[in-house]
């Protein structure tokens, strides 16, 4: 932003801005001035937050895995064909973004738990997903599938399909024209929907809890373990809140660029 | 391009975060005629004291009676760290101590006693037929967390049926509270729970089957009530009056919890 640009702020809209910085940092650097600084590491194994972590990044990292594998195609079909009720299949894709997560998760086990309308026949095949690790995936990826679905859909309409039609002029496969020409195209897109939905699967709260049960080492991820913990041992919350807070800053700092970036 | 990536932010961080909230009115001041008495209960008495409030309420005209309801444990340290209750009934003495301890509390009395029992779906997958059998291999057990009282009633009774350590091992999830246990029972989640007798209403009653605990392994619970420091004493008071007399006592039989331990 140039010196000139910022001069023509308006006096009222900067001090509402210093509000607004101020209500953003402010709890955060509450939660600073409450962390145990001196007994970090004691407060993190007390209340579990190594094991939590370790079961955070399996989580997060498989659900943005499932997201990218789901939400790609989603999104081709999406931008690109002409299914009847295409309208409607994007605005249940997105449903997920604003919808609470407990409501997710209760979605999930009318869906996938035990008696539900998979999940019983999942059940005779002797495969239980609810209080699982790959239940908690699950549940975490249908709240971070949109964010896919949305980047990459945004990124698809708005490259030139000239280079994909000269492919097909000079006789290439739909098949490599998209591995060829489409994706690498796209690739920064379906990056920044890949490290959102994976900052989204790590702060999962809701629907991991309705659907996949709290047990530690494996289900407890990080939220759930700074939920348990607020109950008993508010110091060990503080302390496991700000490693949450860390590798969110870390994500925010490596995304910047293609996230602020024109 | 930086306009979606912006939206996208947006989004990602206004629904991150789902969590239980809680929500709670400080007494009105001022003003005698309006008065709001906030109660944080223990989520076992949810059904109890909605029909006390209720039914206190038409007694007293004017005052108002706000239940926050949840885990014991989760209630005091909102009571610790945020102090709007006025009136604290917990369902274990631990947590009392706890703010006794830490706030003050005056008024304290001991109003009703709790069983635990072992819940089943309907159809009781794992053929649950007493404690023991909770132990066995692949059943699918569901506890409170350890910390809130019911889910350390409960491992209280798996350690007295010989038990503790095969039971913990059949866990397979520590919930919040024992209304998210029945959840969880009712909806065949997972094939057993123990929760307390008061828990199995006579709604709840036809979505679960109930096996007994003997009385050598069951664990009474005792439900201690007390006003909070800086809370409204005369509200409070009255408030806990009506609970240990006559028609709190009735109405928390008819949710199945029984009298309060003879005082010495």
């Amino acid at each position: 932003m140039s010196v000139a640009a910022r001069r023509t702020v308006p006096a009222g809209v900067a001090i509402l801005a210093g509000v607004g910085a101020l209500f953003v940092t402010l709890p955060l650097l509450a939660l600073l001035v409450r962390t145990p600084w001196s007994d970090l590491s004691g407060s993190l194994s007390r209340s579990g937050a190594w094991t939590a972590l370790r079961v955070s990044l399996v989580v997060s990292l498989a659900a943005s895995a499932l997201s990218l594998l789901l939400g790609v195609p989603l999104a081709f079909v999406l931008a690109r064909s002409h299914i009847p009720g295409r309208a409607l299949l994007r605005a249940v894709a997105l449903l997920p973004l604003v919808l609470p997560p407990v409501v997710g998760g209760i979605a999930l086990l009318a869906a996938l738990g035990r008696s539900g309308l998979i999940g019983r026949w999942l059940g005779h095949a002797g495969i239980q997903l609810t209080f699982t690790t790959l239940g908690a995936v699950i549940a975490t990826a249908f709240v971070s599938i949109p964010l896919v679905v949305l980047a990459t859909e945004t990124g698809l309409r708005a490259i030139s399909t000239g280079f994909e039609e000269a492919a097909r002029v000079a006789g290439a496969s739909r098949w490599y024209i998209l591995r060829r020409v489409t994706l690498p195209m796209l690739r920064s897109q379906i990056l920044a929907g890949g490290v959102l939905a994976w900052a989204r699967a790590l702060g999962e709260f809701g629907a991991t809890i309705t659907f996949a049960g709290n047990l530690p080492g494996r289900t407890q991820t990080l939220p759930l373990s700074v939920f348990v913990a607020q109950q008993r041992d508010p110091g060990g919350a503080v302390a496991t809140s700000l490693i949450l807070v860390v590798v969110s800053v870390a994500v925010l700092v490596l995304m910047r660029k293609r996230l602020f970036a024109a | 391009m930086r306009r979606c990536s912006l939206v996208l932010l947006c989004v990602v961080f206004t629904t991150a975060a789902c969590s239980s909230s809680s929500s709670s009115t400080k007494s009105g001041g001022g003003d005698p005629a309006v008065t709001t008495i906030t109660v944080f209960a223990a989520s076992s008495l949810t059904g109890g004291f909605t029909r006390i409030g209720k039914d206190f309420e038409a007694a007293h005209p004017g005052t108002t009676v706000s239940l926050n309801l949840g885990p014991s444990d989760g209630l005091a340290g909102q009571i610790e760290s945020e102090g709007t209750a006025d009136v604290f009934a917990s369902a274990s003495a631990t947590w009392m101590d706890d703010v006794r301890e830490k706030v003050g509390v005056s008024e304290e009395t001991q109003f009703a006693t709790n069983q635990l029992v072992i819940i089943t779906p309907p159809d009781n997958p794992s053929n649950i037929g007493s404690i023991d059998d909770l132990a066995g291999d692949g059943v699918q057990l569901v506890l409170a967390a350890p910390g809130v009282p019911v889910g350390d009633y409960a491992r209280e009774a798996l350690k007295s049926a010989g038990i503790a350590s095969a039971a913990e091992a059949n866990v397979v999830s520590n919930e919040q509270d024992d209304a998210a246990l029945v959840a969880k029972i009712a909806g065949d989640e997972a094939d057993a729970a123990i929760v307390y007798l008061s828990d199995v209403t006579s709604t709840v009653a036809p979505t679960v089957k109930s096996i007994p605990i003997p009385k050598a392994d069951n664990v009474i619970a005792v439900y201690p009530i007390a006003v909070v420091q800086g809370g409204d004493a005369s509200g409070g008071a009255r408030f806990i009056d009506y609970v240990a007399g006559p028609e709190g006592q009735a109405t928390l039989k008819t949710f199945g919890f029984l009298p309060p331990p003879a005082t010495p």
